[in-house]
């Protein structure tokens, strides 16, 4: 047995991972992946939920508030209205950046002046935010799109704000997370026997299989469980919060992923140099 | 009022070492790598592709403490090959195949667009005059118009 050679995965005969486009809209991507192991399907999906960069609201200056809302209340609306973030990459994140507190570098200023003079309700949108740099505006999604309500306002409220957007990412707080959900499922029929149903008496009428279940063939009822195998097909939808475009989202995950493996990458090396642990030819 | 800061789960400390290594003190080319500021994204993924390797005898990865962001793997390895070795050859399978997906993604897009582009052009017909978000500058983003 000759294991020391060559890499085992030179010796693979698989075409390599794959994925294919199922549905491509402005706000949602659904797309199959294959020849993958799950736990890099998964790796994908948590990426794209926690650690694809955006931009969001982070704080709130408020000049006037005499509207039926507290302050922070209105400041964490505001958190969650999505910007566009098409151009993320051209802002740093403000803990790299070398300005003390924020500047035009790792921020957008975006300002609200309303008020109600009128004797009938007034309402307060994110179309009312002005932006200080026209990369970074609130998203809209056509022109129909009445904005998104931050506050209603009675004759006389007034709110009067300044808030300053910054790149960040949802593992700090949710409110940068580029979607609105991402469906994940593999192996429709359950030929692996990963789910266990609940079932009252038949999980064929009980549990109907999903969309994706016509995109697989339907197994033979009486072939025998085949325990070595493993999923290869995940079926991934995701759908953005406007933010980002949806493709964008993936490929920014998938480049999250090879950004934190080069970096492990790197300090694994240095780490192993430290420990000089050459004796079987570490040639990296 | 004491909540531990966001930012901690993923921003390394200075003077932290992010990849940290403890050869086995029974075992020969058995160690534990510590990864900072990192969680079962990664952790789970290099634990799958060390298993794959044959030259790996074993290798487990657990997150030790939920308030501290860190993972640790333990690889054993057969006489040879070297812990380190094996993890850095997942590492870089790993890089190849997420390269090569992201490779795929974005061919298929371009594939996608194009096709949706002509699905709208001849099939819609009545769809209205928007361009998307986008001030008309590219080729992306094609409105859905099959309501
Ligand atoms: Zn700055």
């Amino acid at each position: 047995m000759d294991l020391s050679g060559a890499p085992y995965g030179s010796l693979g005969t698989l075409s390599g991972p794959s994925i294919t486009i199922q549905e491509l809209k402005k706000d949602r991507i659904s797309f199959i992946l294959t020849e993958t192991d799950l736990s890099v399907a998964n790796s994908l999906r948590r990426v794209m939920i926690a650690e694809v960069p955006t931009i969001a609201i982070d704080m709130v200056e408020i000049e006037t508030n005499t509207t039926v809302l507290a302050d922070e209340f209105i400041a964490h609306r505001l958190g969650m209205i999505p910007i566009d973030s098409t151009d993320v990459e051209r802002i740093k994140y403000t803990r790299d950046c070398t300005c003390s507190q924020y500047c035009s570098e790792c921020s957008v200023e975006l300002t609200l002046h309303v008020k109600c003079t009128e004797d009938r309700t007034k309402i307060v949108t994110s179309k009312d935010l002005v932006s200080n740099n026209p990369q970074f505006q609130p998203v809209v999604e056509d022109k129909n799109d009445q904005g998104i309500l931050i506050v209603k306002l009675r004759k006389g409220h007034e709110l009067k704000l300044k808030c300053i957007a910054k790149k960040g990412v949802a593992k700090e707080h949710a409110k940068w997370s580029p979607v609105s959900g991402v469906a994940f499922e593999y192996d429709p029929y359950n030929k692996l026997r990963h789910t266990h149903y609940w079932i009252e008496e038949d999980a064929g009428k009980e549990w109907p299989v999903s969309g994706n279940a016509k995109l697989e063939a339907e197994p033979n009822p009486d072939a025998p469980f085949d325990y070595n195998a493993k999923p290869d097909r995940f079926y991934i939808e995701t759908e953005t919060v406007g933010s980002l475009k949806p493709e964008d989202v993936v490929s920014m995950g998938m480049k999250t992923l090879l950004d934190k493996l080069g970096y492990v990458q790197m300090q694994l090396k240095e780490e192993l140099a430290s420990h000089q642990q050459d004796q079987t030819g570490w040639s990296y | 009022m004491n909540a531990p800061e966001r930012f901690e789960l993923f921003v390394l400390p200075d003077g932290r070492k992010k990849v940290s290594m403890t050869p086995d003190t029974k075992l020969l080319n058995a160690a534990t790598f510590m990864i900072e500021r990192e969680d079962h994204t990664l952790g789970n993924m290099l634990r799958m592709q060390l298993l794959k390797d044959p030259r790996v005898l074993f290798a487990g990865y657990k997150v030790p403490h939920p308030l501290e962001h860190n993972f640790m793997v333990r690889i054993q390895t057969i006489p040879g090959c070297s812990p380190g070795v094996a993890l850095g050859d997942a590492v870089t399978e790993l890089i190849q195949e997420i390269g090569a997906l992201k490779n795929k993604l974005e061919l298929d897009v371009i594939r996608q667009r194009a096709f949706e582009e002509a699905k709208a052009s001849q099939g819609g017909g009545l769809g209205g005059d928007e361009g998307g978000m986008d001030g008309g500058v590219g080729m992306h983003r094609v409105v859905d118009m099959d309501f």
